[in-house]
């Protein structure tokens, strides 16, 4: 039993665990971190370094690969390039009782490997808003107390960005910004003159300059290859694997085990505490039972809410620290039905060098100031402008020599902008456990159910509409209002389904992301969540996890856990 | 992980993850950046073998003689590069055996014969046997008749245009002799007068 015991035990190595063992390994704790999928090891991604003619069928995804990963190839990021990084999902099954995308990444890193590096804060708007309209619960959280937090997140990760001085998106410590082009420098005065709407270059987590500290010795500066989603051997982009992990080796406390499937938290009636974590070994069905006095759990929001919900005793009967019911509910996303596109005209004289691995951002200004709808919340852009490439010449019938001389000049400017809006917290969009259906390690498969409600139907019109009013406004042409049809868990920002609160009966965890009822659990990944903003949560996450961490540091040391 | 499968040569994959390794580690100290982009342009892949494909993976012979035929004269060889000189045939060979579905193969399947039989009946012999300057007359026709057509499901020859663009900038030739292509660009500038870049298109 000696060898299987720990301080600490994290669940999960993605964006949220790699922070957690980061935290806790510095803080002197010996900590196991568990991982189901396979080993990453930076810099060791075996396609970053692929030129185009290295990838096969044109870096095209196959047929194989599309069956395998369904659900992954719903959102179109797998190709010969990166696909290592997306889950089987016929070897991983879950119930869809409405469709719903639960996008996965087995593996060292999670899905900070692949993730899309827009890191954004929410504002003290965002925290607010739940109290001020009786939305759910309030958030136990200012944002004044998680401020520092988002400090030392952005200055260890390394984020890029410009200071804009926005109420709705405040700054932080940011490393220089990446250019905007010359059409979305124009773009941006046109929208601000003729709207008074901000457009900003995002803000990302890529070292456009060194690192402002010498912890990450193993990270050089972003090379400007937009090859991210490989893995980056450069360590040019924030992931476990290139920055928090390494930081939690290189303290010689940590032990990081993958292919260890992680299903139930061990509680211990008599002490009143969770004393470890149940694991079957993904490779031989071993099952191993390891033990720590504080658990981290960073599964993913539907992985961790899982794993509670499928560890019962006799104190909780309805999943570990669900006293409130709330447990598995409150599933949010970011909206995404649509945006809009657009041909420039002109501009023909310039083009960019060098390949940017970021877009523009155009912050949320619905219900900001004295704009009010008839919907609460609202949504931000995400979009660039950029010169078409050869498949323009799909689109006409020059054949030979003649259409040989058209590819020596890059094509027209094209242009496009997809808006990520705020789902509300909903207490019916929740997942359970089918019992009685199981994976092949004879697990109980996850069930989710979680659709898009009126809200979020009556902002989608402002959504699409307000995109191919500013694209007309700059006066482009051919402006498309582009549709999709948008099934919760395609933006990958699952979140909600152990929301904190100051009100045990309401809520899973308090304001420490602590199990109300079982102190010396936390769960630091996107569960925790109250509302969902419409930024990318990742920075959000990374924030709350360091002050999860420093807090349980402290109530340990104080005996209070 | 299983179930994928890429198309890589063990040993050089490992000799290069070890040039990687060392370049990476040297990148977050003293190297250049331009040093370091010459190691890495160092270690870039094989040729690609010229030429129309000789075996065929999921084409017929005649159906491999049509499809080398359009890709020739939709990017023929001229003072550069042709699409059989980037192995396009090869390459649509096996994005149609590996990438299309089932249904997108079996129209491929057949329109290849009608345009076969039209092209023949049109010029009174094969496709491949014509002349130059019939072929290009025939295809320029075919392709306006369907970019003003029904494009859903997409004809035969736009399927086939669009698989032959994909090869020819998918290969090596195709897009060093018609970009600029730079594995490791270091910095990216937003906006560049054409006239300051050595080719004014930039590989993305």
């Amino acid at each position: 039993m000696e060898t299987n015991s720990f301080d600490a035990i994290v669940v999960g190595s993605g964006m949220s665990g790699g922070w957690a063992a980061k935290e806790l390994t510095e803080k002197g704790l010996k900590t196991l971190v568990l991982e189901r999928g396979q080993m990453v090891r930076h810099p060791d991604y075996p396609t970053a370094m692929k030129d185009p003619w290295d990838l096969p069928y044109g870096n095209r995804i196959t047929q194989e690969t599309r069956r395998r990963k369904y659900v992954w190839s719903r959102t179109g990021y797998p190709t010969p390039s990166n696909e290592l990084w997306f889950v089987d999902d016929l070897e991983n099954p879950y119930v869809e009782e409405e469709p719903f995308d639960w996008l996965r990444a087995y593996h060292v890193g999670g899905r900070s490997m692949h993730w899309a590096r827009q890191s954004y804060r929410l504002s003290p708007m965002d925290f607010e808003a739940n109290a001020k309209e009786g939305v759910a619960i309030p958030w136990p959280v200012t944002y004044d107390e998680i401020a520092p937090w988002y400090d030392k997140a952005e200055i260890f990760a390394g984020i890029s960005g410009s200071v804009e001085g926005l109420p709705q998106l405040p700054d932080g410590k940011f490393l220089p910004p990446h250019d905007l082009n010359c059409v979305e420098v124009d773009f941006k005065k046109t929208i601000d003159q003729k709207m008074g709407r901000k457009l900003i270059i995002g803000r990302c987590a890529n070292l456009t300059a060194p690192l402002t500290h010498n912890e990450s010795p193993q990270r050089g500066t972003c090379q400007a290859r937009n090859m991210c989603i490989r893995g980056c051997p450069f360590g040019g982009y924030f992931s476990s694997v290139s920055a928090t992990l390494p930081s939690a080796e290189r303290t010689g406390n940590m032990t990081l085990l993958p292919d260890q499937i992680a299903y139930e938290i061990i509680y211990d009636e008599k002490k009143g505490k969770a004393t470890g974590v149940r694991v079957i070994d993904a490779n031989n069905g071993k099952q191993t039972d390891y033990f720590a006095k504080v658990i981290f759990m960073c599964a993913s929001a539907l992985g961790s809410a899982y794993i509670m919900l499928n560890s019962l005793s006799s104190r909780f009967p309805n999943g570990f620290g669900n006293d409130s019911g709330e447990l598995g509910c409150n599933i949010m996303d970011h909206n995404k039905p649509g945006g809009s596109s657009a041909s420039v005209e002109g501009y023909l004289d310039v083009a960019y060098t060098g390949r940017r691995p970021n877009g523009f951002y155009i912050p949320r200004y619905r219900n900001v100031g004295k704009d009010k709808r008839d919907y609460l919340r609202g949504f931000g852009y995400q979009g660039r402008a950029a010169r078409s490439g050869f498949g323009r010449f799909n689109e006409s019938a020059i054949v030979g020599a003649d259409l040989k001389k058209e590819f020596a000049e890059p094509g027209p400017w094209n242009f496009g902008m997809s808006a990520f809006g705020e789902i509300l917290p909903y207490h019916d969009n929740r997942m359970k456990i089918d019992r009685n259906k199981k994976d092949k390690y004879g697990l109980p498969l996850l069930s989710v159910n979680a659709v898009v409600r009126e809200n979020e139907r009556k902002m989608e019109v402002d959504m699409r509409n307000d995109a191919a009013e500013m694209l007309e406004a700059a006066g482009y042409k051919n402006v498309k209002v582009n549709s999709d049809n948008f099934h919760v868990g395609n933006s990958i920002h699952e979140m909600g389904t152990a929301r904190m609160g100051d009100d045990p009966k309401k809520s899973v965890l308090n304001k420490y992301n602590q199990v109300h009822a079982c102190k010396n659990v936390f769960v630091t990944d996107g569960s925790f969540m109250v509302s969902s903003g419409c930024q990318n949560p990742s920075l959000t996450y990374m924030a709350f996890t360091a002050r999860a961490a420093d807090h349980a540091v402290s109530e340990l040391k104080k005996g209070n856990i | 992980m299983s179930g994928v499968e890429l198309s890589e040569d063990s040993v050089d994959l490992q000799q290069r993850r070890a040039l990687l390794k060392r370049v990476a580690w040297m990148l977050g100290g003293a190297i250049s950046a331009p040093a370091a982009l010459a190691i890495l342009q160092g270690c870039s892949a094989k040729e690609t073998p010229a030429g129309a494909a000789t075996s065929w993976k999921f084409l017929t012979a005649e159906e491999g003689s049509i499809v080398s035929a359009i890709a020739d004269t939709l990017i023929p060889k001229t003072d550069t590069s042709g699409a059989l000189d980037a192995g396009v045939p090869a390459f649509i060979d096996g994005v149609l055996q590996a990438v299309y579905p089932k249904d997108a193969q079996d129209r491929f399947k057949a329109g290849a014969a009608e345009f076969a039989t039209a092209a023949k009946a049109a010029k009174g012999k094969a496709f491949a046997d014509q002349a130059a300057g019939e072929r290009e007359e025939y295809l320029k026709a075919s392709l306006e008749e369907a970019l003003a057509g029904e494009r859903d499901p997409k004809p035969f020859v736009l399927m086939a245009r669009e698989l032959t663009l994909l090869g020819f900038f998918s290969s090596k030739v195709g897009i060093e002799e018609n970009m600029e292509y730079v594995a490791v660009p270091t910095v990216y500038h937003g906006c560049v007068p054409l006239s300051q870049m050595k080719k004014h298109v930039y590989w993305e």
